[in-house]
């Protein structure tokens, strides 16, 4: 290998005179793959990566986590550490900071906000680090990539299976929602009703607020379903807030009469692909964890010296009896 | 010495040979006048204990160093950038614990701070951003806030009598329930510029670095916060008061301490220094968040117990205190820096606050 790595240098070299790097890490961000390119030994280096967390209290995440750490294992020049910010910002911050300290050789980051990780990110990628984020934006466009699955598409995709499957003749839907005030609430409620804007006779007749938790669903599926005596479909913003809504409808023996939808389709035992194989659920949808492309890309940028979109969009997968099974041993090779 | 009433304090000392002094144990002083135990008469031994942080800060910090990661012969840990992101994370625990020392110094404890803090975080932001307030009005009306929401748990313990424990779990609820209506349940931006909608520059200087850049401005005002609260418990007849209070509040009562004025007091200088954290916090994080916050009433609480400071009340120092907090932001640096789990992290910062207050187990009482 070692003679593939002349090539390489010269053409590190030259894409940073082409860049006009001087002699300062310093970088704008009309520049935005020169950090790759200092970074980028080639085949033959060992490369440490730091992973920041938001927090690993979601199942999402700590299998965003997982994912990262399956993908890094057949890449035998990363390690990859990982650390956890328990949903404060300023821990986030923090861990970020170390990672600067550290001199890591490339930084991945799922914000728990936005705005208050924006600062210490572009610190990171001024300091020559490339930045991977994911799931979460941080303000700007200083970062080298960001990867993340689109919630308006989710929303939308949900929202025409209901329209075009569920109730081609029309029916009542309920909504049940994620926490007020998150951006992907606001985004899968916004897609979902363009997508059953096709189908005027399907009509939404209550929503209510499950801050994303299965006991919550549970608690507002209770009085929604006294409330309603004719509700055709739930249509849950997650997983665990759809199995509540089932509890609930199950508990007053009302569960045949109605169909359940969620989303995020978590390749674990307790997530929505399993509910859906088990009956429990008529379908979910993807929300990919972006820890096999987060990998992915680093490997492009430091080990191949090659440059990343701007912006990677992962499309939404509908999971329903006809590839759950298929589709959960597919994500877990490894059984 | 007389104190407020003019009542003779029976004391056997005029002269302070350590600035902040114990009062004997509950029961100790036999309902008797408050009797301050002369810091010459513990000898070696109790002064070891009274700085038993000090010296578990120099031992972790040496384990640091050891520990520490290395790249080109340089050792990390104690690279001069490190060491000020170290203190800038503790700034905002640290002003906070500093209240908390005054509470737990008097017997009691405030669950509130985490929330009030978020509290004066939206409060800043909301000002700010959304009114168009200037930096001195804004930040004065938020310091307003926090001294008011103190005093009033200061009236219902000391006046109506509840626990302190009880009177601040339920200051937690409201201070989070109004930081959440003040900010409509949203992280409410704070953007810099002389237009519509922007916060001053001259706010943005709290969050930045003086002295060529090293030394982050948060931790000049925890700093400050720490030295004025060491001044003020060495040279005010307000700290017998404190101490004299902690140590057996009937006893105080008995002699002539305004116990009820103390103890709002107490309270009332506690919020205000959640409300001057929650001020920096939205500083350092351009946001302010009706959820931040949470948990660091427990940060705090661990800072004071490693310093050395008595849940019981009555015995504790400030500078104790200070290097508790920083204890555990250098341990949390050094666990992060070795990339240790954060589960494994939880564990052992479990186990070291336990190793402080059995330590204070041991320490001979008068």
């Amino acid at each position: 290998m070692r003679n593939l790595n002349l090539p390489l240098a010269a053409a590190a070299v030259l894409a940073l005179v082409l860049a006009g790097c001087g002699t300062t890490n310093e970088r704008t961000s009309d520049n935005p793959q020169a950090a790759s390119s200092k970074k980028c030994k080639g085949a033959d280096g060992k490369y440490v990566i730091g992973m920041s967390q938001a927090n690993v209290a979601e199942p999402y995440r700590q299998r965003m986590d997982d994912d990262i750490k399956a993908a890094a294992k057949d890449v035998p020049q990363f390690e990859v550490k990982f650390a956890d910010a328990a949903q404060d910002n300023a821990k986030q911050v923090a861990d970020v900071e170390n990672y600067i300290t550290q001199q890591v050789d490339l930084l991945i980051i799922s914000p728990n906000e936005a705005k208050p990780l924006t600062a210490v990110v572009k610190k990171a990628y001024d300091k020559g680090i490339p930045v991977l984020v994911l799931d979460r934006k941080v303000e700007g466009d200083v970062y080298t990539g960001f990867i993340g699955g689109d919630n308006v598409e989710i929303g939308t995709q949900a929202g025409k299976y209901i329209a075009e499957k569920l109730l081609p003749n029309g029916g009542n839907v309920v909504e049940l929602k994620g926490l007020a005030g998150a951006t992907p609430q606001a985004e899968r409620h916004e897609g979902f009703l363009a997508g059953i804007k096709e189908n005027p006779k399907v009509k939404v007749i209550a929503a209510a607020s499950g801050d994303w938790l299965r006991e919550k669903g549970q608690a507002q599926m209770d009085a929604l379903l006294k409330a309603n005596p004719k509700i055709d479909v739930v249509y849950s913003h997650n997983d665990p807030m759809a199995e509540g809504a089932y509890l609930a409808a199950k508990a007053v023996g009302r569960e045949k009469e109605m169909k359940f939808t969620g989303i995020d389709a978590l390749p674990i035992p307790s997530g929505g692909i399993k509910a859906v194989e088990q009956g429990r659920l008529s379908a979910t949808f993807t929300y990919p964890t972006n820890g096999k492309e987060a990998i992915a890309a680093a490997k492009k940028l430091l080990v191949d010296c090659g440059t990343i979109e701007k912006t990677q969009t992962l499309h939404t997968r509908l999971i329903d009896k006809s590839n759950a099974t298929q589709i959960y041993a597919e994500e877990n090779p490894n059984g | 010495m007389t104190n407020a009433q003019g009542k003779p304090v029976t004391d056997e000392r005029s002269v302070e040979v350590v600035g902040e002094r114990s009062a004997a144990e509950p029961g100790a002083g036999a309902g008797a006048a408050p009797t301050a135990i002369a810091e010459s008469s513990g000898g070696v031994v109790a002064s070891l204990f009274r700085f038993q942080s000090v010296f578990g800060l120099l031992a972790v910090f040496v384990a640091a160093i050891i520990f520490s990661p290395r790249r080109d012969g340089e050792i990390l840990f104690v690279s001069a950038d490190n060491l000020a992101n170290v203190v800038r994370a503790v700034s905002e625990i640290g002003i906070i614990a500093v209240g908390m020392t005054f509470v737990i110094l008097i017997g009691g404890i405030d669950l509130s701070v985490g929330a009030v803090l978020g509290l004066a975080a939206v409060g800043s932001a909301v000002l700010m951003v959304e009114s168009d307030w200037g930096l001195i009005p804004s930040v004065v009306l938020v310091l307003a806030v926090g001294l008011v929401f103190g005093a009033l748990q200061g009236i219902a313990t000391a006046m109506i009598g509840i626990q302190s424990f009880i009177v601040t779990l339920a200051g937690l609820q409201i201070a989070r329930g109004l930081a959440r209506i003040w900010s409509d349940g949203q992280g409410i931006a704070i953007a810099y510029g002389n237009g519509p909608h922007e916060a001053p520059d001259s706010f943005a200087v709290l969050g930045e670095r003086t002295f060529g850049g090293l030394v982050p401005i948060p931790v000049l005002i925890f700093a400050v916060v720490a030295i004025a609260a060491v001044v003020f418990l060495r040279v005010s007849a307000f700290s017998r008061h404190l101490y004299a209070v902690g140590g057996n509040e009937k006893a105080a009562r008995l002699s002539g301490v305004p116990v009820v004025r103390v103890k709002v007091a107490v309270f009332a200088i506690c919020g205000l220094l959640a409300a001057l954290a929650g001020i920096v916090h939205a500083v350092q994080l351009n946001q302010g968040s009706p959820n931040d916050g949470q948990g660091y009433e427990l940060d705090a609480i661990a800072a004071v117990v490693i310093g050395g400071t008595s849940l019981a009340g009555g015995r504790g120092s400030v500078a104790g205190t200070v290097a508790g907090a920083l204890l555990l932001g250098v341990l949390n640096n050094i666990l992060a820096l070795n990339n240790i789990d954060s589960n494994i992290q939880l564990l052992i910062k479990g186990l070291v606050i336990v190793a402080a207050a059995a330590l204070q187990r041991l320490r001979p009482t008068s």
